[in-house]
């Protein structure tokens, strides 16, 4: 049993104080959501369980945002990719980084003092079945409870106070190429988590732990029969034709047993509804990545599923793209938030799938209301069917075995890939950062490694046009399709969007620009070049009733696994590395946290 | 099996000892390839890549000259060429499947196949990756192989037992076969040509060519004519080089057979590497 290391602990009085603000309360859900609505604190990875990364806070703002300047900084002693956000209870800071995983507790008293750091051993197998980079997006909180993955699969419950390990569970297994680098959703009393891992032929599952002991409550599945994955054929609603899916209509998708390898992995964001009693989420890519190998629709890869997050039960299922030949993962977060629609207000769910469409589901059925592109590049598809549900395919951007497709838009890393987008209620617009890359595959390559000759597919990446911009960040209404602003990058915007009161969006970029953005016109207002290129997501909270703005500046990931593994061929690391060649001509790895405040 | 002509033993004989002869000629052949790396290469000349690239610089009257780079370092084989042979340390590596894109091949010298091995004792009846009797063997395979996807594709991959040769700098090939007289796995599933050195160590061990199949409907690529390749733009070296294959196709083949490769068609005495590639 690896034993863990805490480092260095304190009794924190914030804990102390929050508990007895709020005596008492039953279930995490009633008491997150609460929280979530503080805006003084951070409490869930995506800000509130509606996943709208947005902050009534309203110090900082477009007129003072000039003054804006870092108050304190701390290295988070991993050098790979950091694709998550701190959490802010009472005055601490929670964070963890890529692998090797380390668990901080910081101090906002004495800042950057470090009160605990948990450092798991691992499982040293897990950093090679890592598809793309060892990330990691963060960790979750309740009850006084840091709830931590592992590369390794293992999940920890860390007492908030001193990082002492109350209890882990092993929810996936490196030697069966299951990672872990999401970011946990805690609700009532159960923590949700998904797995990584479909390049290996990973059959994906969601699982439900209790918060409490960590007893496994359920597990369901991606593909397969229905009992696996939790679905009622009478009760489940297939949200393209909201009727009832019927009798096993995952494996009615697939041939033969190719469904027990069928992908469907689930590392993206989840977003929760407590009204409704759902969370959200979405799933990767088919197993076996050659699509003529598995005919069929191969549900339900690349979908969205709402469950009961006590029962695990599927409430309904929506799948964007049917028999995917472009590694299109249905992970990206499902945004909640109501829309009015022909003049009806409608609970909403909003998601910007890496096929380049903005889908706005009704979320208590999975009805498809609108999906339109939100890159104009887009070549796919030519549009989805509204009346199905279904993209309608441009036949020649399929990709096919021994046919090489030139010009397709988006590439594998989709017009979005994990990286959130924010939402404003008040301009009613989403901010999005968005990859702006396309690519030519080459199904069937003959290839050599060190002694084997083998087959496999050829990707190359390259910014749209062949050009100079690689990523777009935009202020994007889905329902008309209007991309109100834009600001244009060299590479792929790979970081997350915040947006508060104060009028101003911030997110940082590849190459390692923090920025604040007028929210009304796209100005830039602010940057400060970071240490390392952005792929975090940024916070804001108060301290002693000044706003703070937090960011992890971390290179890695998908968009510089060239950079990250030191790799210089075009076509390793899932063809990542051809659309970013010239990172490392503007910055470099290693792992800072740094928060910034005016004067 | 086919006998090979008394010439190919020949020019054998004139590459291992013609090495100086070159000098005269004032060209310089610079092959990339590893110092440690049997049954492919070593620094003491003992592997089939050795074997050919003498007899290659043999036949263009070139002095051979190797450099040296570990293969199976990190970013494996990829990493290798970009550090080796596109940055022009060295001009030519002398495995690469016939028709990778990634560098530029020549015509392929020689086919062979991924193959299962076991206990001749077993008696398995063992054709194909369908074979029923696959179902109850332990099967020990290479990682990101052919026989990966095939396996994957009928579900037999979870019990299966990965090896990682190709990406572990210092384990020999030879693992494979020991895995199998230990009766760690019952059968291995292997790249002939990676363990046909060491198999007369091993006489109790067989092998079966694996066919290529549509059996699952979509094509599975067990066998491969290999090439050697250049740089992309290297299209005079690689010409100079198809020269060297087609005439001394009998002396290569005899390299390889004295090396232990079994080449596809071998059992069938039928043509080629070239007239084979129609077959796949």
């Amino acid at each position: 049993m690896p034993s863990p290391s805490v480092c260095r602990w304190r009794h924190l009085s914030a804990i102390a104080c929050l508990s007895l603000a709020l005596p008492c309360i039953a279930s995490a859900d009633d008491q997150l959501d609460k929280l979530s609505q503080d805006h003084n604190q951070w409490v869930i990875p995506a800000g509130n369980y509606a996943g709208q990364r947005y902050s009534g806070l309203n110090q900082i703002t477009a007129d003072n945002v000039k003054n804006l300047h870092v108050a304190w900084t701390m290295s988070t002693g991993s050098l790979r990719g950091h694709e998550g956000q701190p959490l802010i209870i009472g005055d601490t800071m929670y964070f963890e980084s890529s692998f090797p995983n380390y668990v901080y507790a910081v101090s906002l008293k004495e800042p950057g003092r470090i009160l605990w750091k948990f450092a798991p051993q691992q499982d040293k197998f897990a950093p090679s079945v890592a598809c793309c980079d060892v990330v990691n997006r963060g960790v979750a909180y309740a009850n006084g409870i840091i709830y931590a993955n592992a590369l390794d699969g293992f999940l920890y419950a860390l007492d908030a106070k001193n990082g002492n390990v109350k209890w882990k569970v092993q929810n996936a297994d490196p030697k069966l190429g299951q990672t872990q680098t999401m970011a946990p959703l805690v609700v009532k009393n159960v923590v949700i988590t998904g797995v990584s891992g479909a390049e290996y032929g990973v059959h994906g599952y969601v699982t439900g732990n209790d918060a409490t002991s960590g007893k496994q409550l359920w597990r369901a599945y991606s593909t397969g029969p229905d009992d696996q994955l939790m679905f009622d054929p009478d009760k489940t609603i297939d949200g393209a034709t909201q009727k009832p899916v019927g009798k096993n209509s995952s494996l009615a998708s697939w041939q033969g047993d190719q469904w027990k390898l069928g992908g469907g992995t689930t590392w993206g964001w989840y977003t929760y509804d407590p009204k409704l009693d759902l969370f959200y989420y979405g799933t990767g890519n088919p197993g076996t990545w050659n699509p003529t190998q598995r005919p069929g629709d191969n549900k339900y890869s690349m979908s969205i599923i709402a469950r009961s997050p006590e029962t695990g039960k599927a409430k309904w299922v929506f799948q964007m793209t049917p028999h995917d030949g472009w590694d299109f993962d249905g992970v990206n977060e499902s945004i909640l938030t109501d829309s009015t629609i022909d003049g009806k207000t409608v609970p909403t769910l909003t998601h910007f799938d890496r096929n380049g469409f903005a889908y706005v589901l009704d979320r208590r059925t999975g009805k498809l209301l609108s999906a339109k592109k939100y890159d104009a590049v887009v070549n796919w598809a030519d549009h989805i069917d509204m009346a199905t549900g279904r993209p309608v395919l441009n036949d020649a951007m399929m990709t096919k075995e021994n046919v090489n497709v030139k010009g397709i838009c988006p590439s594998s890393q989709g017009s979005k890939d994990q990286q959130p987008a924010s939402y404003d209620p008040n301009t009613k617009l989403f901010y999005v950062p968005t990859n702006h890359v396309c690519m030519d595959y080459q199904a069937f390559n003959v290839k050599y490694k060190a002694g084997f000759p083998f087959v496999g597919a050829l990707v190359n990446m390259y910014p749209a046009d062949h050009g100079d911009v690689g990523g777009r960040f935009i202020a994007f209404d889905p329902i008309s399709g209007q991309t109100k602003w834009e600001i244009k990058d060299r590479f792929q915007d790979w970081g997350g969007a915040l947006t508060t009161a104060g009028g101003l969006v911030f997110y940082g970029t590849l190459t390692g620009e923090f920025r604040a953005v007028d929210i009304n016109s796209g100005k830039v207002l602010w940057h400060f070049k970071t240490p390392s290129g952005i792929i975090g997501n940024p916070i804001t909270y108060t301290y002693n009733g000044k706003q703070y703005v937090a960011i992890l500046s971390g290179v890695g990931g998908w968009a510089a696994i060239g950079l990250a593994e030191n790799l210089t061929k075009a076509t390793e690391g899932l063809g990542a590395v051809g659309a970013t060649a010239t990172l490392a001509d503007y910055t470099n790895l290693g792992g800072t946290l740094l928060v910034f405040a005016l004067d | 099996m086919r006998t090979f002509p008394a010439s190919a033993l020949f020019g054998l004989a004139l590459a291992l000892a013609g090495i100086t002869g070159a000098h005269a000629a004032g060209k310089t052949l610079k092959v990339c390839a590893d110092p440690d790396y049997l049954p492919y290469s070593n620094r003491a000349g003992e592997g089939f890549e050795n074997a050919v690239a003498e007899t290659v610089a043999k036949a263009m009257g070139a002095r051979l000259e190797y450099v040296w780079d570990n293969q199976r370092a990190h970013g494996g084989y990829a990493e290798y060429l970009s550090r080796n042979l596109d940055s022009g340390k060295c001009d030519v590596v002398m495995s690469m499947p016939y028709g990778n894109e990634e560098e530029l091949t020549t015509d392929p010298y020689y086919v062979s196949s991924y193959v299962f091995v076991f206990k001749k004792a077993r008696n398995y009846s063992l054709e194909n990756m369908n074979s029923p009797d696959l179902r109850k063997l332990k099967i020990g395979f290479e990682s990101d192989t052919p026989v990966e996807s095939g396996l994957q594709l009928r579900g037999m991959v979870q019990a299966a037992t990965a090896f990682d040769v190709a990406e572990t700098p210092g384990k020999s090939p030879r693992s494979m076969l020991q895995a199998v007289e230990d009766g760690t796995v019952d059968v291995m599933i292997t790249w002939q040509p990676a363990i046909g050195a060491f198999l007369h160590d091993y006489p109790d061990l067989t092998t079966i060519a694996l066919p290529n199949t549509r059996a699952t409907g979509s094509p599975e690529m067990y066998s491969f004519p290999m090439s050697m390749a250049v740089r992309k733009n290297d299209e005079a070296l690689r010409n100079a080089l198809n020269q060297v294959i087609k005439q001394q196709q009998a002396a290569l083949t005899g390299v390889l057979h004295q090396h232990g490769i079994q080449i596809f068609g071998d059992n069938d005495g039928s043509a080629s590497p070239s007239h084979q590639m129609a077959n796949l």
